[in-house]
């Protein structure tokens, strides 16, 4: 099988026009894994690692742009990125290994639409705008509508992300992110929650952005929660006040990692790890 | 297909299958089985090498990605003239190595860490080497090894073993 | 190079730079590789086997099956019920069926892809106490007794109605999981035949002299036609102590017209074929007088063997041995089942039996302490083994016997002094717990089973001590210690010594890496033929200077006459001893005084003991543990490399870790649905804290400088120190192992009583 590692975009559309149906990876870490399986079984590969308008972290004044091809280490050495959206770094910190974090991408997070894609609640929270370029141009469609179910997306043939736009999140002061697996590293999120919450000088909450990942099809976002919160001080009696809502707002699976009525209550659970940040008991 | 790269500090052309894992291209194809297979995965990090400088999964690239690159594997390590480097040595030293199987990706794991930052504490140490799967010693003499070339490298006189 | 320094391992260095071969490092270009084609269901009656697609292949030199294997196609150690290539019935997915030679690995896997196994299911056992009911299907419909492999009873004193003496009787029932090694390597190797017609392999193995036995037997194969090498193993465990390649490797070479052949087990293969861990399940009731006295034990261990006798009946006896723990008690009535299912195989895994029994013995200690309210180091301390006294099976600890040394150490330590204080700092939304355990390991072979091995040391004609040992080194040193019991007793340095690995054709027979007996058995052979040889060496030397001996030492590479500070390079006297060169001794371990008859295959004699510690943090909102602290004080006799034994003990810490919180299957219905190490989590350096280890160092007399087995002792101790401290956490107890975030958490929500969990 041929593996193509074009350096150009004008070399990569060549090659996707001759071979519409070759799979695209950067990092590798989730297609060559696959590929042992069998399936999928491409009739190509297309590695896009080396394409340099793929990388690079752009600062855009109120956002930030991510290339595709940019790896979770480089994201966590991004002082930019650290400054506008800790909570993407705090999310790449513990995704996967070192080595699966020096080669494995954001947009291969995003691509994969893994259900326990770690990357992807903060994403969400950040209002994520995915770049999609092709031969014809580009377009962005927002993260909550390019991801449409477990592994699927709304990339067309021929099209390519190429990055992703976030809003900075400098006006929160709390950046939150819990991962709940079998072990504290190399290890398939059982459970995520990505918080934003901004907080008054009396620990209330002003407004808070709340994600659960690998408790559903699809990233999980409450706003009826998130209205709940608003308003409340932040501690454990007004965090216990919506888990009901919570543990009906989630739809996760049972499967060989965790049952279904674990996903549920943890997902709940863990929100409540937020008091950790408010008015010391 | 004909691929030219750096290897061990020197040039060097294969040909090869462009899809040919470049796990088994190092272990098959140049007889270097220094780098070792055990899950084909990801998840243990035995097969990790360093590419410019950087750790990654050789069971989980593919030898067209080698075009230009500068691989160095467990057998290229050791500085110049020299048989082993300070973590090689550390590593017999302090008692981090059992089987062996897991050394020479762990011990490429810590280069890449020792390249980041100079000073990692124990801590730290553990999360750099937290893709290299160990079933013989439970990390401990490795963690151990890793601190004794960060007091040698940062002029401590003799490394001592743990700082704890 | 002295005994009691951490020499550095002599074969770190070449580990360390990549250059050390392994069996699965081995590649010729005249090389076929072999691959299996497994059942793919647990229980059947095999139809046909269809593999016409896969021999007409390009690059298939052939595929075989049961009716190319000569012999009576029957492996196994105790029993030989396992089939080299699967005839007639099915009794696991993992079974091999089919086995393909061909001349690359992409070739193979789509041969044994194409191979379609035809069979007609059959309704399998899965669980154990299914299994023994009456009409249950049947694993093996020639054994007498149905689905029970094995069934061994111990009777002290009163036995069950000991109880009836007791003022407070604790139940306790116990389940604990299959496990899988996980050793780096997988299973590998590859075999060739030489201009004799010998038929030699290289494997990752464990028993390279039983191997060779088992393997003639198996395919009706003269012994002598045989040759078993062990290279250094990447792991093992227990796991490759028996076949895993070699006999498919024989067969291949029969078959491959002249070419060697390669074994690689991918790590699919691996889980879905590799031996495991024998899962239990453990009913206790222990009783004491109210003074905390011991006084009764009544125990039920059911074993699930899966398909094969394997050494599963030997490994329940050990855990009977062990049910009781390192305790004095007066009445015992122990019970053990081992069981087929059409579970995957189980096998030797480091403790053999013990950590099973262990886990459920120490848990019950911990409840027997809260219902008599004394502390449970108190109540382990009143009734310690102490020299002379009997163990649960009735056998007197005439050998050394620390246990009490250990505990007393762990009780006197910090960790477990401010137990209370740290306790009380937990921080949010999480809940604190200590937890102890008391061990005991058994050293070496039973009683009936000579505990034997054979060393050979020589002076080369270079001046080199060279040293044939064996015992396969599967990373826990025992190489090296073998060189450093050599530099020793001829004060040589590493550059003088060098070592043969296993090679049933060079080394004597030593028995298998495994039963902790590893330095102890060999080592007290080295060391009798390495103190014959320095005095043939001193001897050779006083006549060739010549003076008297008492003017003479060994000094690195040479004998040093002291008076004149001359010094004889070694290679003149090995030319002046030239047939004297090479010693061979033998040593075969003591054994228990009490009679066999006592337990299946007698009792052992030589323990090992420990005293764990650890400190653990729950999480209330996820129920994940944190293991933030670990002591281990273990009497294993004197140190011979400080070093090597903490690696042993640190390492085996960890795997008890990741048995008793992270590892878990999941099965159905025989078949493993978890075949990767992404979904079968062993421990990273993440999950494990650093381990304090201490030794109580007091010789066993008989050991080799005074030491005895320290390979298994602590893999026992973190399942139940673990539950011990959740239970003090959580208030909770679940009845089964591992102790999972999710396990946890929904028995921390069903409270006592519930489906997870029991009143702690």
């Amino acid at each position: 099988m041929n593996v193509f590692v074009p350096e150009e975009m004008d070399g990569l559309w060549d090659i996707l026009a001759k071979e519409p149906d070759a799979a695209l990876y950067a990092g590798g870490t989730d297609l060559l894994v696959r590929l042992r399986t069998g399936i999928p079984s491409p009739s190509a590969l297309v590695c896009l690692e080396r394409i340099a308008g793929l990388r690079g972290i752009r600062d855009e004044g109120d956002r930030v742009f991510i290339g595709a091809c940019t790896t979770h280490t480089e994201l966590l050495e991004s002082g930019l990125v650290g400054d506008a959206l800790p909570i993407l770094q705090k999310a790449a910190r513990l995704l996967g290994s070192p080595p699966i974090r020096n080669m494995g991408t954001i947009g291969g997070n995003i691509c994969t639409a893994s259900p326990a894609g770690d990357t992807l609640p903060p994403l969400y929270l950040a209002d994520g705008e995915v770049e999609i370029e092709s031969r014809a141009g580009a377009r962005r469609v927002g993260i909550d509508r390019f991801i449409i179910g477990p592994g699927l997306t709304a990339l067309g043939k021929g099209e390519v992300v190429s990055g992703i736009r976030v809003k900075k999140g400098m006006e929160y002061n709390v950046h939150h992110f819990e991962k709940v697996g079998q072990r504290k590293a190399s290890a398939i999120s059982i459970a995520s929650l990505a918080a934003l919450v901004k907080t008054d000088a009396s620990g209330a909450i002003v407004k808070v952005r709340l994600a659960w990942g690998s408790v559903g099809p699809l990233v999980v976002t409450m706003p009826e929660v998130e209205k709940a919160l608003a308003g409340r001080p932040l501690t454990v009696e007004t965090l216990r006040s919506v888990h009901h809502m919570v543990e009906r707002g989630v739809s996760p699976i049972s499967d060989i990692r965790a049952g279904e009525e674990y996903r549920r209550r943890v997902a709940a659970n863990i929100l409540l790890r937020l008091a950790t940040y408010g008015p010391a008991i | 297909m004909k691929i030219s790269f750096t290897l061990n500090g020197r040039a060097t052309v294969v040909d090869a299958d462009q899809d040919r894992r470049v796990v088994d291209l190092l272990r098959e194809d140049l007889g270097l089985t220094g780098t070792k297979e055990s899950c084909g995965t990801g998840e243990c990090g035995a097969c990790t090498i360093l590419v410019d400088g950087e750790s990654r999964l050789s069971c989980l690239m593919l030898a067209s990605q080698l075009e230009g690159r500068a691989i160095t594997t467990i057998e290229g390590i050791a500085p110049e003239g020299k048989a082993a480097g300070d973590v090689q040595e550390a590593f017999v030293a302090h008692g981090a190595v059992q089987c062996g199987f897991c050394t020479p990706g762990m011990i490429l794991a810590v280069h890449d860490l020792l390249r980041r930052d100079r000073a990692p504490d124990r801590a730290r140490i553990r999360e750099a080497i937290s893709g290299n799967l160990c079933r013989c010693t439970g990390y401990q003499k490795i963690v151990d090894a890793v601190c004794a070339v960060v007091s040698g490298r940062n002029g401590a006189a003799g490394g001592t073993r743990g700082g704890r | 190079m002295k005994i009691g320094e951490s020499v550095p391992r002599h074969d770190g260095s070449s580990k360390a730079t990549g250059r050390e071969r392994y069996a699965a490092d081995y590649y010729g270009s005249d090389f076929l590789w072999a691959g299996v084609k497994r059942a793919g269901i647990p229980h059947g009656r095999l139809l046909r086997i269809d593999a016409e697609d896969a021999r007409r292949l390009p690059g298939v030199v052939s595929v075989l099956t049961h009716a190319d294997v000569p012999g009576p196609n029957r492996q196994g150690i105790i029993r030989q019920d396992q089939p080299v290539l699967a005839d007639g019935k099915i009794r696991q997915c993992g079974d091999a069926v089919a086995l393909v030679l061909a001349r690359d690995r992409q070739t193979l896997k789509k041969a044994v892809d194409s191979i379609r196994v035809r069979a007609e299911p059959v309704q399998g056992v899965f669980d154990m106490e299914a299994a023994l009911a009456p009409g249950a299907p049947l694993v093996h419909e020639d054994w007498p007794s149905g689905n029970l492999l094995r069934h061994v009873a111990v009777t002290k004193g009163k036995g069950g109605s000991g109880l009836d003496l007791c003022d407070a009787v604790v139940e306790f029932s116990f389940e604990t999981p299959r496990q899988e090694h996980a050793f780096l390597e997988t299973q590998a190797g590859w075999a060739f035949s030489d201009e004799a017609g010998k038929i030699v392999i290289i494997a990752s193995t464990q028993t390279p002299f039983r191997d060779r036995l088992e393997v003639a037997r198996a395919l009706g194969l003269d012994p002598d036609r045989l040759r078993v090498v062990a290279p250094y193993l990447g792991g093992a465990f227990g796991g490759k102590d028996g076949l895993t390649v070699q006999a498919l490797l024989a067969l291949a070479v029969l078959k491959s017209e002249g070419r060697p052949v390669k074994m690689w087990w991918d790590r699919e293969e691996s889980f879905l074929a590799g031996v495991k861990r024998l899962p239990a399940r453990m009913y206790y009731r222990l009783g004491a007088r109210s003074d905390g006295a011991m006084t009764a034990l009544a125990c039920r261990l059911y074993f699930d063997a899966g398909p094969y006798a394997g050494l599963a009946g030997e490994i329940m006896t050990m855990a009977v041995e062990h049910a009781g723990g390192p305790y004095r008690i007066p009445h015992v009535q122990a019970d053990g089942f081992c069981v087929y299912t059409n579970n995957p195989a189980s096998g030797p895994f480091r403790g053999f039996g013990v950590p099973q029994a262990a886990s459920a013995m120490e848990q019950a200690v911990d409840l027997l302490a809260e219902k008599l309210r004394m502390d449970p180091v108190e109540l382990r301390m009143r009734n310690l083994l102490a020299p002379g006294d009997r163990n649960s099976i009735g056998v007197a600890m005439v050998h050394s016997t620390f246990a009490e040394e250990c505990l007393s150490t762990l009780a006197g330590h910090p960790l477990w002094k401010d137990r209370e204080a740290w306790k009380r700092s937990a921080g949010r939304f999480k809940r604190r717990g200590v937890g102890i355990a008391c061990l005991s390991h058994a050293m070496g072979y039973p009683k009936d089973v000579p505990d034997r091995a054979g060393a050979k040391i020589e002076l080369t004609t270079d001046g080199t001590i060279r040293v044939y040992a064996g015992v396969s080194d599967m990373g826990q040193g025992n190489a090296a210690t073998y060189l450093q019991i050599a530099g020793h007793v001829l004060d040589q340095d590493a550059d003088q010594l060098e070592l043969v690995l296993p090679d049933t054709e060079r080394t004597l027979p030593c028995g298998s890496a495994s039963a902790s007996r590893c330095t102890y058995v060999y080592g007290n052979a080295l060391i009798e033929a390495a103190a014959t040889l320095r005095s043939r060496v001193l001897e050779a030397a006083s006549r060739l200077f010549p003076c008297a001996a008492g003017e003479l030492a060994l000094v690195p590479g040479g004998v040093l006459r002291r008076t004149t500070a001359e010094t004889l390079p070694l290679s003149r006297v090995s030319a002046a001893l030239s047939g004297e060169r090479s010693v061979e001794c033998f040593y075969q371990a003591p054994v228990a005084e009490e009679d066999s008859g006592v337990i299946y295959l007698g009792p052992h004699a030589i323990f090992s003991y420990g005293a764990h510690l650890v400190r653990v943090e729950v999480d209330e909102l996820t129920g994940a543990v944190e293991v933030k602290d670990y002591l281990a004080v273990t009497d294993a006799g004197r140190v011979i490399n400080p070093v090597l034994f903490e690696g042993q003990i640190e390492g085996a810490i960890a795997q008890g870790l990741g048995y008793g919180l992270t590892e878990q299957f999941s099965m159905e219905e025989g078949a493993i649905r978890s075949t990767s190490l992404a979904t079968y989590t062993v421990p990273t350096a993440l999950d494990v804290p650093d381990v304090t280890s201490l030794s109580v160092g007091r010789a066993e007399e008989t050991g080799p400088f005074g030491m005895k087995g320290a390979g298994e002792i602590a893999v026992s101790g973190p399942f139940p120190a673990v539950a011990n401290a959740v239970a003090q956490a959580l208030g909770v107890r679940v009845k089964a192992g591992p102790l999972t975030a999710e396990r946890l958490l929904l028995a921390q929500l069903d409270g006592p009583g519930g489906p997870q969990g029991d009143a702690p």
